[in-house]
């Protein structure tokens, strides 16, 4: 993920996942526009687990409600699992009670961000959370 | 309804009873206990007669009168078509428009671009260290500048009436919207209705909304946050939250 500058290697594979698929679109385009060129995408939490575990991203979009495995399940999935674990994760929802909210931070969420967001929102929370990982 | 009518029996028919009974004449017996009971029973039926009546007329005249059956096998079914189609317009305008847009990227970076490979000939100009050939050269590029810029400039005017009129979508939706609030109106109205029939009390004082939560307390999008205090408003109250409690 990070060169051997320390500076952050944007070209680090991500993965976008929401059951909308003009959500991913605005997500993919605002990455690509921060400079992401490395961007696969899946519907739903229950897809996206398995190219997690086959694949080498190094960070993960997600939104909360989808109906196959929803996004605080992923998330939770992701930090049980070993060799995913380090992963940062980012979500992107419409969901806004404050008990979710804690409950993706303590479930270990490194970014959450409500809809709807602005690209300059998002870039914010990016750079946050490569900061603290850097 | 009716009181029943005392039972009378006489003096003479219980004796007879008696006698029947004592001489083991079973079915005389019988008989006269039938005859005795006779009128309270005729009376009962009649009763139970009037009100399987009753009970028959008001369930005709309900299936009659209300639109369940329409609302069940049409307008229901029509309503979900309907939101499909709110749906799918507004996925083509969100489409139509990101298509424009990702157009345009391009478009502005070629200007860009072309701007930028001018500028250090032109500075040269500004500072007076234009060669004659430079000075050739810059012309011909800023030729080229000026045509492209009139054929970016149109080619961005027509993505952008795109982008304006991917926005249609909102007035095709809206009608379809409404439509659908009125049918959810006529079922909220007959369903209150079925209540009050059934003698049901259907607490019309709500004082707040209560939406149906899914797993891990999922609802949705929060359409009424000023009036919930359960939620957050926007990012700022997000950051603030987590930063609270030390996140």
């Amino acid at each position: 993920m990070f060169s051997p500058e320390g500076a952050l290697d944007k070209n680090m594979k991500v993965l976008v996942v929401d059951d909308f698929s003009t959500m991913r679109r605005i997500v993919k385009n605002l990455l690509r526009d921060l400079g992401f060129t490395n961007i696969q995408e899946a519907d739903d939490g229950s897809t996206a687990l398995p190219m997690l575990q086959s694949g080498e991203f190094e960070f993960v979009v997600t939104d909360w409600n989808m109906p196959g495995m929803q996004g605080i399940d992923l998330l939770k999935a992701i930090r049980a699992d070993a060799s995913l674990s380090h992963i940062p994760v980012l979500m992107v929802t419409a969901e806004a009670k404050k008990e979710q909210i804690v409950m993706a931070a303590q479930a270990g969420v490194n970014g959450y961000i409500v809809k709807p967001f602005t690209a300059a929102t998002l870039k914010t929370k990016l750079d946050k959370i490569f900061e603290r990982l850097g | 309804m009716s009181s029943l009518p005392k039972i009378h029996i006489s003096l003479e028919q219980a004796k007879l009873l008696v006698e029947y009974l004592e001489s083991d004449q079973q079915d005389k017996a019988n008989e006269l206990v039938a005859d005795i009971q006779s009128p309270i029973n005729t009376e009962l039926f009649a009763e139970i007669g009037k009100l399987t009546r009753q009970l028959h007329d008001s369930l005709n005249n309900f299936q009659v009168d209300s639109r369940l059956t329409d609302l069940a096998q049409a307008d229901i079914p029509d309503a979900k078509e309907r939101l499909n189609y709110v749906i799918e317009r507004t996925e083509e305008a969100a489409n139509k428009t990101m298509d424009a847009v990702e157009a345009i990227f391009p478009v502005l970076d070629t200007l860009q671009n072309q701007v930028e490979a001018i500028n250090p000939l032109w500075e040269k100009l500004m500072t007076n260290q234009l060669s004659l050939p430079e000075f050739k050269q810059l012309c011909i590029e800023i030729d080229l500048l000026l045509k492209s810029s009139e054929t970016e400039t149109n080619n961005i005017r027509t993505l952008m009436t795109d982008v304006l009129m991917a926005q249609d979508f909102q007035d095709l939706t809206g009608q379809v919207i409404r439509k659908v609030i009125d049918l959810v109106i006529e079922v909220e109205n007959g369903l209150i209705g079925m209540l009050t029939a059934f003698g049901l009390s259907s607490d019309s004082n709500q004082k707040q909304i209560k939406p149906s939560v899914g797993d891990n307390l999922v609802e949705g999008p929060i359409i009424n946050s000023q009036k919930r205090d359960d939620v957050v408003s926007d990012q700022h109250d997000v950051d603030d939250l987590l930063s609270s409690l030390g996140f």
